[in-house]
């Protein structure tokens, strides 16, 4: 029974990952206009991947914030309104190919690999590229990772309850992507960060039976 | 001038992708839980890269009748949900990005004109960088891309309604020549279909 609900407005790589073999018995996905507080009750965990709609969860922040309240954890990825969140996020430029141009000028420069989502990885596991950074962070976060100018990437906190674990990196829209091929690594160990529960330990597929007609939507 | 309705996932930045030039007028049209937007008064449908596939699937109906009256769609990758007529976007990571390359197929229209194929085969020397599934195209729909192994991926539909329909399996699309910058293969793309789509010596059904 799926443990993590992702929080989803019918993007195709929030689809393509939460319907996967590997993890579709992990991931619930929750269709972010229909989304109650009824229906995260069950689960143990809140995934809200980049690519979401900023708007619609600034209208469902009580949600959010309730569970973290019942102990729970969140996580959140890619870029993200002020709105909703106590931190300041920035736009930068997407850097897809320091590996190629500049290979040991990383967008993530120093990273706490003692978190459980980070334990194990390797700094190319650990960092891909970047959607933007934090200039501020609430002043109980725990930072986890920042960039060569100090702006903060990834960064954790407790002040709400559970925990809440926010990062410019986006895993669950790149793994769902699936051109990145090493992110089973990181997806994998924040998955089990997040629900206690480890998928299996092969490669994603995808079941074409979820597309077009038999989409589960 | 063609009135475009763009959709909206209430994604960052959509806005600057998509500015209303010589060619076009945008009217971007947020997806909200009760989503049923007037397509009568639009030429063209975008549904860029990022959109809200549960919602359209909601209007598919609507979609079908504006494409019946002889209008057009332009959508951009990931239609997962059953809404494109005669067309399925599929995902697949069954075969090894880096050996995908791009093959023009005909090309009745000239879409692909000005367009280096280079740029959607390399990115900085990489390829499979605009890699994201395929189409399964409709019996009669023209491939204007293909991909290593011959599945469809940009496909110009003029036979399954009365209008027309640009769709890619891979995004973004984009009309961000305004500025004057210089157009890479993905914009050119966009801007042939716009300029179809504007020609008065083409008829709006093929």
């Amino acid at each position: 029974m799926a443990k993590i609900g992702l929080i989803f407005n019918g993007v195709w790589s929030h689809y393509a990952l939460a319907t996967a073999p590997k993890y579709r018995d992990l991931y619930e996905l929750l269709y972010v206009h229909e989304l109650t507080a009824e229906a995260v009750q069950h689960l143990d965990a809140l995934a809200i991947p980049f690519q979401s709609n900023q708007q619609v969860l600034t209208e469902k922040q009580a949600i959010i914030y309730d569970f973290l309240k019942a102990g729970k954890k969140v996580f959140l990825e890619g870029d993200s309104s002020t709105a909703w969140l106590d931190a300041q996020w920035e736009d930068r430029p997407v850097n897809n190919y320091w590996w190629v141009d500049d290979p040991t000028n990383p967008p993530v420069s120093e990273t706490n690999y003692d978190h459980p989502v980070y334990q194990g990885l390797t700094p190319r596991q650990a960092c891909w590229h970047t959607h933007g950074v934090y200039t501020r962070v609430p002043e109980s976060a725990e930072i986890i990772q920042t960039n060569a100018t100090g702006d903060v990437i990834t960064w954790q906190t407790h002040a709400y309850g559970g925990t809440l674990l926010a990062t410019t990196l986006d895993p669950l829209v790149e793994h769902g992507v699936q051109q990145i091929t090493h992110l089973d690594n990181y997806v994998d160990r924040l998955t089990y960060w997040l629900s206690g529960e480890q998928p299996s330990a092969a490669r994603m597929t995808i079941d074409a039976a979820a597309y077009g007609v038999g989409a589960v939507v | 001038m063609l009135q475009a309705l763009l959709i909206s996932n209430g994604l960052q930045g959509l806005e600057k992708y998509y500015v209303s030039n010589e060619l076009v007028q945008y009217t971007i049209c947020p997806v909200t839980r009760d989503f049923a937007p007037d397509l009568t008064p639009y030429d063209l449908l975008v549904v860029p890269n990022g959109s809200d596939h549960v919602a359209m699937l909601k209007i598919k109906e609507q979609v079908r009748a504006f494409l019946a009256a002889g209008k057009a769609l332009m959508c951009c990758d990931g239609f997962f949900t059953a809404w494109v007529p005669g067309n399925q976007w599929v995902m697949d990571n069954s075969r090894r990005t880096l050996d995908l390359r791009y093959t023009p197929g005909p090309d009745a229209h000239g879409l692909l004109e000005n367009l280096d194929l280079d740029e959607l085969n390399f990115s900085h020397g990489m390829s499979g960088w605009w890699s994201c599934g395929y189409i399964q195209a409709a019996p009669g729909a023209e491939v204007l891309l293909a991909d290593t192994w011959q599945r469809p991926i940009v496909v110009l539909d003029e036979v399954s309604t009365p209008g027309r329909m640009l769709l890619t399996a891979s995004g973004p699309l984009a009309d961000v020549t305004y500025a004057g910058k210089s157009e890479t293969a993905l914009v050119v793309m966009y801007r042939n279909f716009l300029r179809l789509l504007s020609s008065e010596t083409v008829p709006a059904h093929g």
